[in-house]
């Protein structure tokens, strides 16, 4: 039975931190490059608090201010939907509304390194690459990115290892369910430590949960070398 | 004994035992216990008391307190209320600062906790204080249902001792929007109401207003032990011993709920439904809950519009009962005046006191219970909150009893949701039950 649910967890969690890093590095550059390029001086301030607001926000509150988004009686999500569907409590939305709100409240951590890292890429290398007639995508892809390749690895380390301890919105939000569905790794220790109080096992899911980070953070470090450019 | 509850969801009465508290406890123990006291103790020079209560709650203790003082001046009293909104937290912190050596004299246990904390040889026993003052406690034991000493007890004691006074407690009732039962042409609910007699109301009333008829949710002591218990089953056996979760009745009372969502003559469940103030609006005809709705009741200014009235019955009438415990702690060093202080609180005047406490609990006193002091400005049919004592149940609480708790509310959920079926859902609860006690 244990065994059973741990590797729900286990699965669970890497399903999370895998959502997570696509979106938050793939929408993160998008919303990187959208405010770096196209904006003026005053709405790229506005924009980029915006942005950053969310993640200034404790996700005890953030939390709750979903729940009363996602009500399956008088949402908001459902008011605009036009659907009932019980977003928290369904087995099959439970985990990707998680890794929804989860975007809402992290992005901006992400979007200010990506911009950063944006901030970085010399304006005449850009300048060089449109004089040999490059065009936007051509530029983009020989010179942004290989330029940003260091922002993109620490944002990708640095939000897979955050998205693997992910805890604090499942515990409020679904306590874990339906039926373990969107249960964590994080969360599922401190229910075998402090609920069950199986301190032994807790022990061991911490030092699982460590082990992951290792290995997965230092499989990144050894792919970096391939295309992080130094 | 409860807090004041805000909300349907929070209404779990208590997020219980948060094993956390017990996993420190015991850690907590295991040090103090070799070191022989060393660092344990209370200060010498004042009497501590350790209780949960809000900011808001605390303003009144202090009055309490302030009564003490002028009854006993040689008596210095250190109370400290600790503002948590469930018992799992309180005890947490409690057990913390008793492994750090912070011991205090008397502590406010709820039934929750009040095997844990005796099982962990943490208090003194109060049979020597009870003989010695036996006219007191006969006083007071006979102004009370005989049902909550005995239970105090069977369920809070391992060894036969006596380690706790038991004090206000809490009971289940059904509340109901007596506007919405008139608009709906339904007779308002009798004290011998029925399972049937719930739905038709519900059926009726969602018909001819559009309300919803109960606000059905996976609340361990208010939503989901009224039902067992009122269908003649439990979630654990009498001595907690074994759990019961997959009983037919449990399966047929859990059934029940789940039509009521599937019918939409409740919210659905995991939401963010506010049943006490959905129904003050007119907006939910009925809701399970003890003395605490009081507080958002009177706040919404809607007592008038309100009644009680005891469950609804299947096999037989039932209700969950949780009570607070008054204990002298094994380590301090001023037990005299800790029985002075607790003899206080179970007093007359202390006792009336409890009854306007911000109005969580019910008094332990009968005469109390029975008095204006705690009728007035609350809704018709609030004595049932002290009858049901006679035929009400302490809510099942083995050691693990945050594992325990989110076990039997997981199932419940999943059937509430009918994300699964009733036999599925809480035969697998039952197994994780089983591993847990």
């Amino acid at each position: 039975m244990t065994d059973g649910a741990t590797i729900r967890a286990v699965v669970n969690t890497f399903v999370f931190a895998l959502a997570s890093v696509v979106t938050h590095i793939g929408l993160g550059m998008l919303l990187a490059l959208g405010v770096h390029r196209t904006m003026t001086r005053g709405t790229k301030y506005f924009v980029r608090t915006a942005y950053f607001f969310p993640f200034l926000v404790s996700w005890a509150a953030v939390a709750l201010i979903w729940k009363y988004v996602l009500d399956p009686a008088f949402g908001l999500a459902n008011y605009y939907l036009s659907t009932t569907t019980n977003w928290l409590a369904s087995p099959t939305w439970a985990l990707p509304t998680l890794i929804v709100v989860d975007w809402w409240h992290t992005i901006g951590y992400t979007f200010i390194i990506l911009l950063a890292g944006l901030q970085t890429v010399p304006a005449q290398l850009h300048e060089a690459a449109r004089v040999d007639g490059a065009n936007a995508w051509w530029r983009f892809w020989s010179v942004t990115l290989p330029v940003m390749s260091p922002t993109i690895f620490f944002a990708t380390v640095i939000t897979f290892i955050g998205a693997f301890q992910i805890f604090d919105p499942m515990v409020i939000m679904t306590q874990g369910g339906p039926d373990g569905a969107t249960r964590s790794i994080v969360q599922y220790t401190y229910e075998k430590g402090f609920q069950s109080f199986e301190v032994g096992y807790a022990a061991a899911l911490s030092l699982v949960l460590f082990v992951v980070i290792m290995v997965v953070t230092g499989l990144q470090f050894r792919l970096s070398r391939r295309w992080v450019h130094q | 004994m409860d807090q004041p509850l805000l909300s349907r969801r929070t209404l779990t009465r208590r997020h219980f035992l948060q094993a956390t508290g017990g996993a420190a406890l015991a850690a907590g123990l295991a040090a103090c216990g070799g070191g022989g006291g060393s660092g344990g103790g209370s200060s010498s020079k004042e009497l501590s008391f350790v209780y949960m209560g809000t900011a808001e709650q605390q303003a009144t203790w202090n009055k309490l307190f302030a009564k003490f003082t002028e009854q006993h001046p040689e008596i210095k009293l250190k109370a400290e209320g600790i503002p948590l909104s469930n018992w799992g937290d309180f005890f947490n912190k409690l057990s913390t600062r008793i492994a750090g050596g912070q011991v205090p004299d008397v502590i406010q246990i709820a039934t929750e906790g009040q095997r844990l904390f005796a099982s962990k040889g943490l208090l003194a026993p109060l049979d020597d204080y009870i003989t010695k003052d036996k006219s007191t406690i006969d006083e007071y034991y006979g102004d009370m249902d005989p049902n909550l000493v005995e239970w105090d007890k069977k369920y809070a004691s391992t060894d036969g001792k006596t380690y706790y006074l038991p004090g206000e407690f809490n009971t289940m009732c059904m509340w109901y929007s007596k506007e919405l039962f008139a608009k709906a042409g339904v007779p308002e609910p009798t004290p011998t109401w029925t399972w049937d007699d719930f739905r038709h109301a519900c059926e009726q009333i969602k018909a001819k207003t559009g309300a919803f008829g109960y606000a059905a949710g996976p609340e361990y002591f208010a939503a989901i032990m009224p039902w067992l218990l009122t269908n003649g089953t439990s979630s654990f056996s009498d001595d907690w011993s074994k759990p019961t979760y997959d009983d037919p009745r449990v399966i047929e009372a859990a059934d029940f709920n789940r039509k009521l969502v599937a019918d939409k003559l409740s919210p659905p469940p995991g939401g963010t439904f506010d049943a006490t103030t959905a129904a003050a609006q007119g907006k939910l005809a009925m809701f399970g809950g003890g003395r605490w709705p009081i507080i958002s009741i009177r706040n919404l200014k809607a007592t008038a519009k309100m009644g009680i009235v005891p469950w609804p019955v299947k096999a037989g009438q039932g209700s969950p009962v949780g009570w607070n415990g008054y204990p002298i702690l094994k380590a301090s060093k001023k037990k005299d005046d800790a029985w002075t202080f607790i003899k206080f609180l179970i007093s007359k005047e202390g006792s009336s006191f409890f009854a306007q406490l911000g109005g969580t609990i019910v008094p332990a006193r009968k005469s109390v219970a029975n008095s204006q002091s705690f009728l007035e400005d609350a809704p018709k049919g609030t004595e049932y909150l002290y009858q049901a004592l006679s035929y009400a149940t302490p809510i099942p609480s083995p050691d693990k009893g945050a594992a325990v708790q989110k076990a039997i509310e997981d199932g419940w959920k999943q059937v509430l949701t009918g994300n699964a079926s009733s036999s599925d859902a809480l035969g697998k609860a039952q197994t994780t039950l089983e591993g847990l006690v």
